[in-house]
């Protein structure tokens, strides 16, 4: 690692962390933690859909299954005392979560590019109807109550994006040691010719099962703190959601596919910019058009994203 | 001089059409042997059954004294059989140092390691020198003459430590001072123990450097011997210009 990277690194993270020490309005800690999960979310989906180049579409299924998994395992309380411990849950969640995505992976990524974006929304739509008819498990469209975070109202959002804020780190960290080590290459060998990698005796099944079982665990942990931060009840089209899957991908689209910083910049820019449209539009649903919109200038003027393009124009 | 590698009735089918038929041949250990034929006599085919990409419909292979019919690429690669294609398949994104390390051959448990490390970049230094890519070591592949990727695709097998190597028309769409080089190397590593089968269609380079010759035609060997036998056999000219 390079001096100017850990620099870059620290700079980054340290501005995130003091900013909700700052006073900032509730409106604001409410955007930044959106923007901090749609960072977390869009580099672990770069992982798969950026170092490998399978293009997931079905991403939001393990992020609904963090959050369901989490909203089950506190059900059955009634309140809590401590509103740190539910976090304590996040580690076996994702881990869990990444062992459910390894047998998936060995089927699915035996299917290439469009047909593999085929079968994973197949997926996401199966994971949502089941949260949609499996009432004994997540109560269906009535959705899933918990307990609230017993937290202070005035600081009420810290705990959410310092948790948030740490998930992010760790998926750059993951995604800087891939792209360090042979994993790293093997990826990208799988991204370049896959056929002519398997000649080389390269471990092509391994390394991609491994990355997307990494990916969709730190998407379902993201997704536990997303249920936490729904005060009490989740629903199946909001934990389950496609438009979750589809900003991913256009975060990593945008940022850059296949970079460390990439996908940050892509939910800076595109979560932020989703907000104040969604602000401005008001509830009438035309900010999702302007998205579309973004997505179309972004393929037709910088078809590898902002950060390779910019590295192009300095090489 | 024993066989490294031999093939026996291979047989591969495509729909109606036979590409490779009742196929038996060997190649002697320390050999530059060449496979030729007309376009269409089934030697890619050939070269996609003996390396695993394609599976027989029938016969066996025999790798270094092993029944190796059906194993796949990967295995057969760390066997120590290699092969380059006719178009060049280098990864385009990664540079030329880069796709030396990932033709090293490294398993599963070596995934956590480094991505380049110092032994790697000296190994694959030592390739690059020898074949004279020493100055493009830090670029990106895409950014390579076709000759070059050729000669990159060449040296990247090589990482391996192969003893059997099959290049797949090496002069193909390439310069005459690339062609030059490419058959150096081929005898320098030649003298380094490695044997060779060539899949060639520039017939200089063929009787310059190959011994023995293997003409193949509709899937099957129609003659073999050093090159000036070949050269006067009838059914060789039988193959190549319709009898």
């Amino acid at each position: 690692m390079t001096w100017t990277g850990v620099l870059k690194g620290g700079v980054f993270v340290l501005t995130l962390a003091v900013l909700p020490l700052l006073g900032l309005p509730h409106w604001v800690l409410n955007m930044l933690i959106f923007v901090l999960m749609f960072a977390a979310l869009a580099s672990a989906w770069n992982l798969v859909g950026g170092l490998t180049g399978y293009p997931s579409l079905g991403h939001a299924a393990f992020f609904g299954i963090g959050a369901y998994a989490f909203a089950l395992l506190l059900h059955g309380q009634t309140e809590l005392t401590d509103g740190w411990q539910p976090f304590a849950w996040l580690p076996a969640i994702g881990v869990g979560t990444a062992l459910i995505g390894v047998p998936i992976a060995a089927i699915a990524m035996r299917t290439r590019a469009d047909v593999f974006a085929i079968v994973t929304i197949t997926l996401l739509f199966v994971v949502q109807t089941l949260a949609f008819n499996l009432h004994g498990l997540t109560g269906g469209a009535q959705g899933l109550s918990f307990p609230v975070a017993p937290f202070p109202a005035d600081t009420f959002e810290r705990p959410f994006y310092y948790v948030l804020l740490g998930l992010l780190v760790l998926a750059m960290l993951l995604t800087f040691g891939t792209l360090s080590s042979k994993i790293g290459l093997a990826l990208a060998t799988v991204r370049g010719d896959e056929d002519k990698a398997r000649g080389l005796g390269i471990p092509v099944g391994s390394a991609k099962v491994l990355a997307f079982a990494v990916s969709v665990g730190l998407t379902a942990m993201v997704g536990a703190v997303w249920a936490y931060y729904q005060v009490g009840i989740i629903y199946p089209q909001f934990a389950v959601d496609p438009l979750i899957t589809i900003a991913m991908v256009l975060m990593v689209f945008l940022g850059g596919r296949g970079t460390l910083w990439g996908p940050v910049l892509g939910a800076f820019v595109l979560e932020s910019g989703q907000q104040y449209l969604a602000y401005e539009l008001g509830p009438s649903q035309f900010y999702l058009i302007a998205y579309a919109m973004i997505f179309l200038l972004i393929m037709l003027v910088l078809p590898r994203g902002v950060l390779p393009s910019i590295a192009g124009r300095l090489r | 001089m024993s066989d490294l590698l031999r093939v026996d009735g291979l047989r591969k089918r495509f729909g109606g059409v036979t590409a490779v038929d009742d196929c038996s041949l060997a190649v002697a250990e320390g050999t530059v042997t060449a496979l030729i034929g007309p376009n269409g006599s089934g030697k890619t085919t050939l070269f996609d059954l003996v390396t695993g990409y394609r599976k027989p419909d029938a016969g066996r292979v025999v790798f270094a004294g092993r029944d190796v019919t059906g194993r796949s690429p990967g295995r057969l690669y760390r066997a120590g059989l290699s092969r380059t294609f006719q178009q060049a398949r280098v990864f385009p994104q990664l540079t030329v140092v880069e796709n030396l390390v990932a033709a090293a051959g490294h398993r599963w448990w070596r995934l956590a390691a480094p991505r380049v490390s110092a032994a790697d970049r000296r190994q694959a230094e030592t390739l690059l020198a020898e074949f004279d890519l020493t100055e493009d070591a830090d670029r990106i592949a895409a950014e390579l003459s076709y000759g070059r990727r050729k000669l990159l695709e060449f040296a990247a097998v090589l990482m391996s430590a192969p003893r059997l190597v099959l290049l797949d028309e090496p002069t193909a769409g390439v310069n005459p001072v690339l062609v030059e080089r490419m058959e150096e190397h081929v005898r320098s590593r030649h003298a380094a123990g490695v044997t060779f089968l060539i899949v060639e269609h520039d017939l200089s380079f063929v009787m310059r450097l190959c011994d023995p010759v293997i003409v193949l035609d509709a899937g099957r060997p129609i003659s073999e011997g050093d090159p000036s036998t070949v050269r006067a056999d009838p059914r060789v000219l039988d193959a190549y210009l319709g009898g």
